[in-house]
């Protein structure tokens, strides 16, 4: 019956030994042991910045100095052969705006409906994973990540197969007159789904699906579940409870996994590439043959910087919009 | 809360129980706490009495059983649709939320629109009327516990019901609140239930206490009733502390029971025996601490329970002494002796120990003496 | 150039993709894909699946790099393995040979040991050190281009680029002179269809080591037993409409269109090439056209979602054993042909060696051998008798022994100057939606 009384005794010593440690650093003349533990304090000061160091070796290394080449290169002239020089030649970043603004649209595009879609698939299969999967938790997450256990490549291919003309999935929706309603709309091309802009939309959710469900899960499962109790006893019903605690509290996630999403799927080719035709093909297909088809460097990294200034303004406003705005 | 009648507050609970797989929770309970109380569910953790409190609120469903709130079934109905609410353990405010909108959560949900004044008066109740625009991580255990109270009280429940709220407290801001937890209940005068492990806790506060164990309720009464005649080693020991000692009834003098307890006869009133137990042939008899008189000499008083020993041990806490008498081989007595004189006993003194038989009680024989003593009394 | 950067140094080995590939394949393909290893053309299945003909699309190559940095386990170890380890006696040095993934025969129990250069080391005392780092022509190109601009040595004594490439290698003097007396064989053996070309006339500075082949592939079962006989079938016939697939590779696609033009892809001016250029580009807008492929037409044409396309010959073989109903068609006009060719870089450390390795792959027995495994025709004489010897179904296959009328009918891609290749890739470019 005393314990509780003994652990805020414990608490109580804590904190009154807490301010003596704290007063060790503050002293003007340090006698020797002194000195000795301000050495120590001193190095475990430094100690984070030295844990820092691998990480800033790295971007140094691997993207600022890249960086830095490509910006030299987008601002060069001149031909595989004979070299590029410096020439501060800036209409490779006009002619990347004029020539393929309709890539630039339709890679936005279509990664904004590939990370709709997969928000939409991960959220419920999130929400499922987090709250209600018990001992199946373990397993479901791993599953999640399975097809990171294939490449990239075949995975993509993979999807040749799953929506091949003649293949059930086509079937099934073409008696149901899906096709006709998709078609209609500009998203597919007569009976077939393979090689029009839905097959590759359904090849960037699919890839990308990962990336919305692991945040997703992981904001989720933070969310202490006594809070949804407390949202039930103040009078929220389920739909309620979801909507005023459970999603705001888990928008974090909700961010990170529309970004994750947005960022490559927006820079993706092999998507286009694999499950495109000539009208699917996005601003990376562009910046990949201008670099090894065309072989015109500068305006391949003109490009691949209108790219990451783009998706940076976009990432930029929406998470200033999704961390100001009253989420209740 | 007189709107829904006088006894809007008042909480059935008829046969309830809980199952969790193979694991009883709650055996069979049937329990009625009355309108406007301050009722505590007192036990160790894991003796049912969260789980209980929740199936009142409607978080846990009762494998049988029924409860009833102000005389309304409310078993099958939701949380959200019954006229409880909960300040839960650790508080569970939301984080994202200002405290103001914390508070105003429940009237929103029931569709009120105007709720600055309500959501201002009430922080004013808990004290926190200038701290409404922060968020709860922002504010101090205390406050954080002020702002679940106020929470829930807002939305006028009939019940309040109270999960440890102040568990996650640092002794001298539980001692506070437990006061200003008081206070409110009697300004606002609706039922609360109050869920809790900490016995001080509960007496100080509650006017019923019902002492839970192993699923049961083993005693229901007021602080004082309950540590006066405990009626379980259990509750005897888990409310306070005491004395246990294994004696032989003898006969029956009068109103008093003669008991031979070492060998050395001594009486206790037959009515704070616990009935059923004054027939048998053993019995224990239990005797706080603090009502046994420590002495060089023998009492005056021919009639008090007198038995001698052996100091073993004395601490010295302050207001009083804690001694450990042996009084046969293997057997001590605790006491607790106010340090008014100013020679005190000291280890190895041979002492008399003397109490008034009016303030033993007797036991069933057939239990564990040690119940509700040690680890698992938390 | 980012993922230059990443790509550098690390040659990707598809192996495991490989394998996944075989996982996902039905039972009776995979038992095709194993019966045909057996019989010593796994290289071609695995060609077929993802490597060599892959890779020489340039947008496929694109995925390579992708595949390589992002996903695919690299296993440069097991590529860079010195194939003729135990073989070498020290003294005759060696040569470092470096060569697209696949593109050589391997051991039936050993994948990582080839046999040919293992029985060159016994034969010379000079190890190889073989490595599979070229995944694309104008990425390897950009690789050595520094050291060969600076004249430093690239450490490697013999490459293998696609004969357009290795124009320009010639062109810019990075690759040495050959000495006939050297190369004997090569002089001797060079089958005569490969003796003159436009930018090493004389061949002193390339010997093929292979060559390629785009033709007209059908899935009859998709056509329903229709059979185009031309690329103007592919790009007009409404029967195809919607399943007609054309290459990424520029000078395959628009090389068949001239010639079914009737244009010689030798000599073409800017004029032909822009209305071969319209033409597809009609195809396109008309819809006839569903898609532009790297080798992943393999998938489709299989499944008959593509019911006709140009297709590499190297893909052919594997994929009909695969599906009976997959046929190819010669075009009366002819086809488009390139090689790939054998290349000293200047300040190669090993030059002798490099000219001796050369000389022993134009040994018939060497060169069958080496057929055998990769399926690819070979450009020295008197392979076919050898081959008869080995493998009689294989040496009447048109496709890895063309007869002489087929051979006659092939054409080679005229070398482009550097501003007619940007001028042309860009606008095949725009054609195709990049």
């Amino acid at each position: 019956m005393t314990t509780p009384a003994k652990t805020s005794d414990a608490a109580d010593a804590a904190e009154a030994a807490g301010p003596k440690h704290a007063g060790a650093d503050g002293r003007p003349e340090p006698s020797g042991p002194a000195r000795a533990l301000r050495a120590i304090t001193g190095e475990l000061r430094r100690m984070p910045y030295l844990l820092l160091l691998p990480g800033i070796a790295w971007l140094i290394f691997f993207f600022l100095v890249p960086l830095y080449f490509q910006a030299k290169m987008s601002v060069s002239s001149g031909t595989l052969d004979k070299g590029f020089d410096l020439t501060w030649t800036w209409s490779t970043f006009s002619a990347a705006f004029e020539d393929y603004d309709e890539h630039f649209l339709r890679s936005l595009y279509y990664a904004g409906a590939a990370t709709i879609l997969c928000l939409v698939l991960a959220y419920p299969l999130a929400y499922t994973i987090a709250f209600r999967a018990g001992r199946w938790r373990s397993l479901l997450l791993v599953l999640v990540v399975a097809p990171f256990f294939t490449s990239f490549l075949v995975r993509t291919l993979a999807w040749k197969t799953i929506l091949s003309d003649n293949g059930t999935v086509v079937g099934f929706l073409n008696t149901l007159h899906i096709t006709d309603v998709t078609a209609t709309l500009g998203l597919t091309e007569g009976d077939r789904v393979l090689a029009t802009p839905l097959a590759v939309v359904t090849g960037l959710t699919y890839n990308f699906l990962p990336f919305m469900i692991l945040p997703l899960y992981a904001s989720l499962e933070r969310i202490d579940p006594r809070l949804h109790e407390a949202a039930r006893d103040l009078y929220a019903s389920p739909a309620s409870t979801f909507r005023r605690v459970t999603l705001p509290l888990s928008m974090p996630g909700v961010v990170a996994g529309t970004l994750l999403t947005f960022i490559p799927a927006s820079g993706d080719y092999i998507n286009a590439q694999l499950l495109g035709t000539t009208r699917e093909t996005m601003i990376g297909n562009v910046i990949q043959s201008e670099y090894l088809r065309v072989r015109d460097y500068p305006t391949a990294a003109a490009m691949s910087f209108v790219l990451m200034a783009v998706i940076l303004v976009i990432v930029t406003v929406y998470i200033r919009r999704a961390g100001t705005e009253d989420l209740v | 809360m007189s709107k829904q009648g006088r006894d809007a507050g008042r909480v059935e609970l008829t046969g309830l129980s809980k199952r969790f797989g193979g694991f009883t929770a709650v055996r069979p309970t049937d329990l009625t706490i009355p309108e406007g109380s301050f009722f505590a569910l007192l036990g160790a953790s894991g003796c049912g009495k969260t789980t209980t409190l929740r199936m009142i609120a409607g978080l846990e469903a009762p494998s049988t059983g029924r409860v009833l709130i102000g005389g309304q079934d409310v078993t099958g109905l939701p949380p959200h649709k019954r006229p409880v609410n909960t300040v839960f353990q650790s508080y569970a405010l939301f984080p994202h939320l200002s405290v103001a909108d914390n508070v105003a959560f429940g009237l929103r949900r029931k569709g009120r629109k105007d709720v600055a004044q309500p959501v201002k008066e009430m922080l004013e109740l808990v004290e926190l009327g200038h701290l409404g625009g922060r968020k709860p991580a922002q504010l101090s255990g205390g406050q954080q516990q002020r702002v679940a109270v106020a929470r829930a009280l807002i939305n006028h429940p009939q019940v309040l019901l109270l999960d440890e709220p102040l568990g996650a407290l640092d002794l001298k801001l539980r001692r506070q609140m437990q006061l200003e937890l008081k206070r409110i209940q009697t300004e606002v005068g609706i039922t609360f239930v109050h869920v809790t492990h900490d016995q001080e806790e509960a007496m100080t506060m509650a006017d019923t206490i019902a002492v839970m164990n192993g699923g049961v309720i083993e005693q229901l009464g007021s602080p004082t009733e309950l540590y006066e005649s405990p009626k379980t080693a259990f509750v005897a020991n888990f409310l306070g502390q005491s004395n246990m000692l294994p004696a032989a009834v003898l006969g029956r003098q009068g109103d008093d029971l003669a008991l031979d307890v070492h060998g050395v006869r001594m009486t206790l009133p037959a009515s704070r025996a616990v009935p059923g137990s004054s027939g048998s042939s053993r019995i224990v008899m239990g005797i706080r601490p603090e009502k046994i008189t420590l002495g060089k000499a023998e009492p005056d008083d021919a009639h008090r329970n007198m038995l001698r020993g052996i100091v073993s041990e004395a601490s010295f806490i302050g207001v009083s002494t804690e001694y450990r008498v042996r009084i046969a081989e293997g057997s001590e007595l605790v006491v607790f002796s106010q340090n008014r004189d100013d020679e005190r006993p000291r280890v190895g003194d041979e002492v008399v120990l003397h109490w008034n038989p009016r303030h033993g009680f007797g036991l069933d024989a057939g239990q564990d003496l040690d119940a509700g003593t040690g680890e698992d009394a938390l | 150039m980012n993922s230059r950067d990443n790509r550098s140094g690390s040659p990707s080995d598809f192996g495991p993709e490989i394998d996944a590939a075989l996982e996902t394949m039905s039972p009776a393909v995979r038992a095709a894909a194993i019966r045909s290893m057996t019989t010593g053309r796994g290289a071609a299945l695995r060609n077929a699946m993802s490597r060599r003909s892959i890779l020489r699309g340039s947008a496929m190559a694109g995925l390579a790099v992708a595949g390589g940095s992002l996903l695919a386990a690299c296993s440069d170890d097991d590529d860079k393995k010195d194939s003729a380890d135990d073989g070498g006696s020290g003294g005759a040095g060696q040569v470092v040979f470096s060569n697209w993934p696949l593109y050589i025969d391997v051991a039936e129990d050993d994948e990582n040991k080839h046999p040919t250069l293992d029985a060159f080391t016994k034969e010379t005392g000079i190890k190889v050190k073989y490595t599979e780092d070229i995944n694309d022509n104008n990425e390897f190109y950009a690789k050595i281009q520094p050291q060969l601009a600076s004249g430093d040595d690239t450490k490697r004594d013999l490459i293998v680029l696609t004969d357009w490439m290795a124009s320009r290698l010639v062109r810019l003097q990075y690759v040495q002179k050959m000495d006939p007396a050297n190369v004997p064989n090569a002089v001797k053996n060079l089958d005569p269809r490969f003796k003159g070309n436009t930018w090493d006339a004389k061949r002193e500075y390339a010997y093929p080591w292979t060559q390629l082949s785009t033709l007209i592939a059908y899935n009859s079962k998709a056509t329903e037993g229709y059979a185009p006989e031309s690329v103007d079938d592919l790009l007009t016939n409404p029967k195809l409409k919607g399943k007609v697939a054309l290459l990424t590779e520029m000078r395959d696609t628009v090389g068949m269109v001239l010639l079914s033009m009737g244009k010689k892809t030798e000599s073409f001016t800017d004029d032909d090439f822009n209305a071969a250029l319209a033409k597809i580009q009609k195809a396109v807008d008309s819809k006839q056209i569903r898609r532009f492929t790297g080798n992943d037409y393999v998938q489709e044409l299989a499944s008959g979602d593509i019911a006709a396309c140009l297709a590499w010959s190297g893909d052919l073989i594997q994929l009909q054993a695969d599906n009976p109903e997959v046929q190819f068609v010669i075009p009366k006009h002819g086809y488009a042909t390139g090689t790939d060719e054998l290349l000293i870089p200047t300040k190669a450390a090993n030059k002798a060696n490099a000219e001796k390795l050369i000389d022993y792959y134009y040994r018939p027995e060497v060169a069958a051998q080496l057929t055998l495994s990769i399926n690819y025709v070979s450009p020295v004489v008197g392979v076919q008798p050898e081959l008869l010897r080995m493998d009689p179904a294989i040496a009447s296959n048109q496709l890895v022994m063309p007869s002489p009328e087929t051979a006659a009918k092939a054409n080679t891609f005229r070398a482009l100057s550097e501003a007619e290749e940007t001028k042309y890739e860009e606008a095949f470019a725009k054609v195709i939606g990049v």
